[in-house]
């Protein structure tokens, strides 16, 4: 996507100076710009980036008759030639020309001055390294001047070179590559084919994106699995035989089946049937269903491991089947399971890597790319730290989950605190009541608050209490 | 459907229920001298069991059981362990589904009812489980209220009211935010007590509700137990093995065995002059 839009910007950008060119009407000149480059100098990419020594080539052609006795490059405000070194380079026809000369950078601006003038028709091409661009990074036009029989005269600007902002990032690249430590780091084979703390850092800003879609197609997949695995818990515990084959048909081929080859199925069947649905949309329905078959045998487990009392105590108020289930049932199986089905979202969110294999462009698609580029492993441990991310506080979560209910079930959980209100409100209620109902004082006395418990009650509900 | 399938051929055959006249004078009759429960010619039996039988598999474990029980009276069934009394209890709101026999409260048949006039049955025959069964997710206030609120349709505010003003007859308003896995055994009974007396069942059953408990814990149970049969005039059917119990608070004692009532009267008559040797051999090895 950013990178469409770029390269649209860069048509775009192309297109309207070829307009410029056309339109503008040249003035004579003696010295015509015929290009301007800069070497990249992106760690495993073709990018040039601002704020970080490059090399900018300039090449101009000596029209016939005239003579070119000094030169000044200018470059937008940012740019620097201090420290730079250039050199000169006169070609005229298959001869090259010994040319030595003078630079001195001021500013954005670097001056070239000739020991002997360029002759006419011969290409003037000045390589000036170590020199840097504007580290915001953008478009960069090379203007300036030039003297030619000791009059000034405006250069042509040349087509403008793209380069890109110096982020945190890449300038921490760049203070790691000068790093001594780094370096010995690298030079270890395993240390730098696997871990390179530049690559490491690069990847991580790379990676970033697929990371993201991981965590994006899971997080939108899930939803949908739990209420799709609900549905078939409840058909499979269903008294009727039709429904439970159907819901155990759909559960055990899910679940007998690898996911790679439902995400092949599904990505490769559906265009064949006409149905084209988005990659991510995709992604995200093959993750959602996959894990409803593992859900549903959670949910059932969890439903069925409620034990029969709370239906007959249910029962036994004269609630119905779906009142039972729902405020009895179910929200107790909830807590059951929270750690189970915690642990089946780790295993759908490590899964998403599968769809790399049909081109979602996830975690493992950036950095199986990435480690094309540069023929080192790193992106993939970095891939591997992202996905560690996610799942290491996530497996910490349900060893604490599975810790409180544990405790909870052994009665040691957290105590309310005593609200003196309710007390207040109760003995009040009690007053009532015992007026209404004719209870005998002796009831009141066993209702009242602790406070004025009768001496028997109050010794029962003492050794109650242990 | 499995309960259909039983009724389409039921292994027993019985007569048809009495009519509803008939059946009370019958049970007037009957029931002179067995229970010192007070009650009038020309009143009905709030639960009346005819020849019920109920089998699992192919086991018989209630065999012809008859037993009336008038308002506000408080029925004790004993006996031996397998004895078929808790059976008969959880048929009574139809946890079990008899196998044959009739089984009417306030003189309506409850065994031939479908699922939704059942729920609408047992919101009137309340239950106290020996496993207490409270709901473990829910507060002991929640579990008092959500039969009012779900079942009853009560309002939060009523619902609750009436949930501490319960809790507070069993000795509970100050544990009324307490979840029942923090509270003793004891203390949970009496939560499910509460939750039971708020719905204003007709019939509470209790199905041996101390037989969980520590020794030290029962008491308390029983004392709240003791002031629902003596002050709140509900009728109430209660399975247990505590003699005393029985001795103090029941109106009538029944004593079952091998699915059958063996002996059936007042306290008094049952522990001190029992007519039945294996009543007299029970109650010997009990005490």
């Amino acid at each position: 996507m950013q990178h469409r839009r770029g390269a649209l910007l860069v048509a775009l950008a192309l297109a309207l100076s070829g307009v410029f060119a056309t339109v503008v009407p040249q003035p004579a000149q003696a010295l015509t710009t015929e290009k301007a480059t800069a070497r990249p100098n992106e760690d495993g990419g073709d990018g040039v980036i601002g704020g970080m020594d490059t090399r900018l080539t300039w090449e101009g052609t000596v029209e016939p008759g005239e003579e070119v006795t000094s030169v000044t490059l200018t470059l937008p405000e940012g740019s620097t030639f201090e420290g730079s070194t250039t050199r000169i380079t006169a070609l005229e026809g298959l001869k090259r020309m010994d040319v030595t000369g003078e630079a001195v950078p001021s500013g954005s601006s670097i001056t070239v001055s000739f020991d002997q003038a360029i002759p006419e028709g011969s290409l003037l091409r000045l390589e000036i390294t170590n020199m840097q661009f504007p580290s915001a990074g953008g478009e960069c036009t090379v203007t300036g001047t030039y003297e030619a029989a000791g009059a000034t005269h405006e250069l042509a600007p040349s087509d403008p070179i793209s380069t890109i902002a110096n982020t945190p990032l890449q300038s921490m690249v760049n203070w790691l590559d000068e790093q001594p430590w780094v370096e010995a780091w690298n030079s270890n084979q395993f240390l730098g084919m696997f871990l390179k703390p530049q690559l490491l850092l690069t990847s991580f800003a790379s990676l970033a994106p697929g990371w993201l879609l991981c965590l994006g197609i899971v997080v939108a997949a899930y939803p949908f699995a739990i209420a799709i695995g609900l549905v078939f818990a409840m058909l499979k515990i269903s008294r009727w035989r039709v429904v439970r084959a159907v819901a155990v048909t759909y559960i055990n081929v899910l679940r007998g089946t690898p996911l790679f080859l439902q995400i092949y199925i599904m990505f490769f069947g559906l265009p064949m049937l006409n149905i084209n649905i988005d990659n991510n949309l995709l992604g995200i329905i093959v993750v959602a269903i996959n894990s409803s078959a593992y859900l549903a045998e959670i949910f059932r487990a969890g439903i069925q491991s409620i034990p029969q009392g709370q239906y007959e105590a249910a029962s036994s108020l004269g609630m119905n089947y779906v009142q039972t289930m729902l405020t009895v049932i179910l929200p107790q199986t909830v807590r059951r399971v929270i750690p189970t089905v915690t642990s089946d979202f780790i295993t759908a969110f490590k899964d998403t890597s599968l769809l790399s294999s049909v081109g979602v462009m996830e975690l493992m698609m950036f950095s199986k790319n990435l480690t094309t580029v540069t023929g080192n492993i790193t992106p993939y441990v970095a891939a591997g730290i992202f996905y560690l991310i996610v799942t290491l506080p996530l497996i910490k979560v349900v060893s604490v989950i599975e810790e409180n209910i544990a405790r909870s079930e052994r009665g040691a959980g957290p105590r309310p605190k005593r609200r003196a209100q309710i007390a207040d409100n109760a003995d009040e209620l009690v007053g009532q009541a015992a007026k209404k109902d004719g209870v005998a004082a002796e009831v009141s006395a066993v209702a009242a608050p602790t406070a004025s418990l009768a001496p028997a009650s109050a010794k029962e509900v003492a050794t109650d209490v242990c | 459907m499995s309960a259909k399938l039983r009724h389409r051929a039921p292994a027993i055959e019985v007569p048809p229920a009495l009519p509803a006249d008939e059946a009370a004078r019958i049970a007037y009759e009957a029931d002179q001298g067995l229970t010192s429960h007070a009650f009038t010619p020309g009143e009905h039996p709030i639960v009346r069991i005819e020849h019920l039988n109920k089998s699992f598999d192919e086991t018989l474990v209630l065999k012809d059981v008859n037993l009336n029980v008038w308002p506000g009276e408080v029925v004790v069934v004993l006996g031996p362990s397998g004895s078929g009394k808790s059976t008969m209890l959880r048929c009574i709101n139809l946890l079990e589904r008899p196998s044959a026999g009739h089984i009417l409260i306030e003189d309506e048949e409850i065994t031939n009812k479908s699922t939704a006039e059942v729920n609408r049955l047992r919101r009137d025959v309340g239950m106290v489980f020996q496993q207490f069964n409270l709901f473990p997710h829910l507060t002991a206030k929640e579990n008092v209220m959500i039969g009012q609120t779900k079942v009853l349709r009560r309002s939060r505010e009523e619902a609750e009211a009436e949930a501490l003003k319960q809790l507070a007859a069993v000795g509970l308003a100050d544990r009324a935010d307490f979840k029942p896995a923090q509270l003793s055994g004891g203390q949970q009974q009496r939560v499910a007590i509460a939750r039971a007396v708020a719905m204003h069942p007709n019939v509470l059953l209790f199905d041996e509700p101390t037989s969980a408990l520590d020794p030290e814990l029962v008491r308390g149970v029983l004392d709240v137990m003791r002031d629902l049969a003596e002050n709140s005039g509900m009728t109430m059917i209660v399975v247990t093995h505590e003699m005393g119990f029985a001795r103090d608070v029941a109106d009538r004692v029944v004593f079952m065995e091998e699915g059958v009532v063996v002996e059936q009267g007042r306290p008094e008559k049952v522990f001190d002059h029992p007519e039945n040797a294996r009543t007299a051999e029970f109650l010997g090895s009990i005490k």
